[in-house]
């Protein structure tokens, strides 16, 4: 349970003084999450772990200028990375074999730390239809382009698009 | 599609990569989108936990250090903030204000003692007031702070003036966030138009070197009251 103690706000404060140390525990306390989350995305061992570098590097040098009023520190740090990921596999138009075995989505009940705020995420995702819910999953947690995702499902392109779009808003006004 | 929607699938990682392009330039600037971002950030994070985590290589932290370690020594060598395109157009930005301040100022206050010269210090980033200088004659200045602003407790904020001309800023002393301060000016030369003025984060006795170190903290100029 020490997941929820780790101070991220103090933390970038710390690094935007110089403390490198801070940047370290950080790296300590989430390298493994957040190079699981680029992993997911990128699909390439050495990708991933440039992802991460690249991200830590961005968290220090954008720690200063950090405003707790826009959201979460935590959720900054995973966002960073997962853009750069992100932005990665889009801009490189990727030729991966989709239908190599993907490993099974980690069952969400195994990250407690996660539990009490993912609870509302994973209650909506629920009221989603079971291809609907697997759209965004893909998207978010697999970096997948609609076009991948149709490819995945067997479905148009169309209906994935429409379908995400649905779902999005669907989620929005169930999490309101 | 709309702006949320926008937000929403570029959170989501759904845009292609033009499109996503286009998201993060707008982001830089246009507040709007970038809360609605924000709120599907939020919304979306705990999926983050679906992926297992990776325990990274031994090399990954080396690295990591090895590029700050670099970082660091390039900033050793600091552009001089005067020389900093940012600070120009922020001073732009802090004229204006300094305008608008005036403005009110005269609306609201028939001219008692008027100060002969103001400037207001921005923050460089935002633009956001943060203290306002007033002088009614040229010997000494008052500077007012507009709030409270946070300094971490081995910090110290430190006030620097140059005006044109001058080879580099000189220091007016250290400043306690939320103090009104009276500064006399009387070993320096008289205050001029457009002369700059900024408060930056020090160690708590001052700069070392006796110029600026520390990041920018407010900035303005000196505008003539007329």
């Amino acid at each position: 349970m020490a997941e929820i103690i780790f101070d991220y706000e103090a933390c970038l404060l710390a690094c935007a003084r110089g403390d490198h140390r801070a940047l370290q525990r950080l790296y300590e306390h989430d390298s493994s999450r957040l190079l699981g989350v680029a992993l997911r995305i990128v699909r390439d061992r050495a990708l991933a772990e440039d992802i991460v570098h690249d991200a830590f590097i961005k968290v220090w040098h954008g720690a200063h200028g950090f405003d707790p009023n826009r959201g979460s520190a935590r959720g900054w740090v995973f966002s960073v990375t997962r853009h750069l990921a992100l932005n990665r596999v889009r801009n490189a138009s990727r030729d991966v074999e989709l239908s190599d075995a993907h490993e099974q989505l980690a069952a969400p009940a195994e990250h407690v730390e996660f539990e009490a705020r993912s609870a509302q995420i994973h209650t909506c995702l629920a009221q989603l239809d079971p291809a609907r819910r697997q759209c965004i999953l893909h998207a978010y947690v697999d970096g997948f382009s609609h076009s991948e995702i149709a490819q995945t499902l067997g479905a148009p392109l169309g209906t994935v698009k429409a379908w995400i779009k649905r779902s999005l808003a669907a989620l929005r006004e169930c999490m309101a | 599609m709309n702006d949320d929607e926008l937000a929403s699938e570029y959170v989501l990682g759904t845009l292609p990569h033009e499109q996503r392009a286009d998201v993060e330039q707008r982001l830089r600037h246009d507040a709007p989108l970038r809360a609605a971002v924000q709120a599907w950030e939020q919304r979306l994070l705990p999926l983050t936990a679906l992926a297992p985590p990776v325990p990274p290589s031994a090399q990954l932290w080396r690295r990591i250090e090895r590029t700050l370690n670099q970082a660091n020594k390039r900033a050793d060598k600091p552009v001089p903030w005067w020389n900093l395109l940012a600070v120009w157009r922020g001073l732009a930005a802090a004229g204006l204000t300094a305008t608008l301040v005036l403005a009110a100022l005269l609306w609201i206050r028939p001219p008692i003692a008027e100060p002969t010269f103001v400037v207001v210090l921005v923050a460089p980033q935002d633009q956001a007031p943060g203290w306002v200088i007033q002088a009614s004659d040229r010997q000494q200045i008052q500077l007012i702070p507009l709030g409270v602003m946070h300094v971490p407790a081995d910090k110290a904020l430190q006030f620097w003036t140059k005006a044109d001309g001058w080879q580099g800023p000189v220091s007016l002393g250290l400043v306690k966030p939320g103090q009104t301060l009276s500064v006399p000016l009387d070993k320096l030369p008289p205050l001029a138009p457009n002369q700059l003025f900024e408060l930056t984060l020090e160690d708590a006795s001052g700069s070392p070197t006796g110029k600026p170190t520390g990041p920018i903290q407010a900035i303005g100029r000196a505008v003539k009251v007329l």
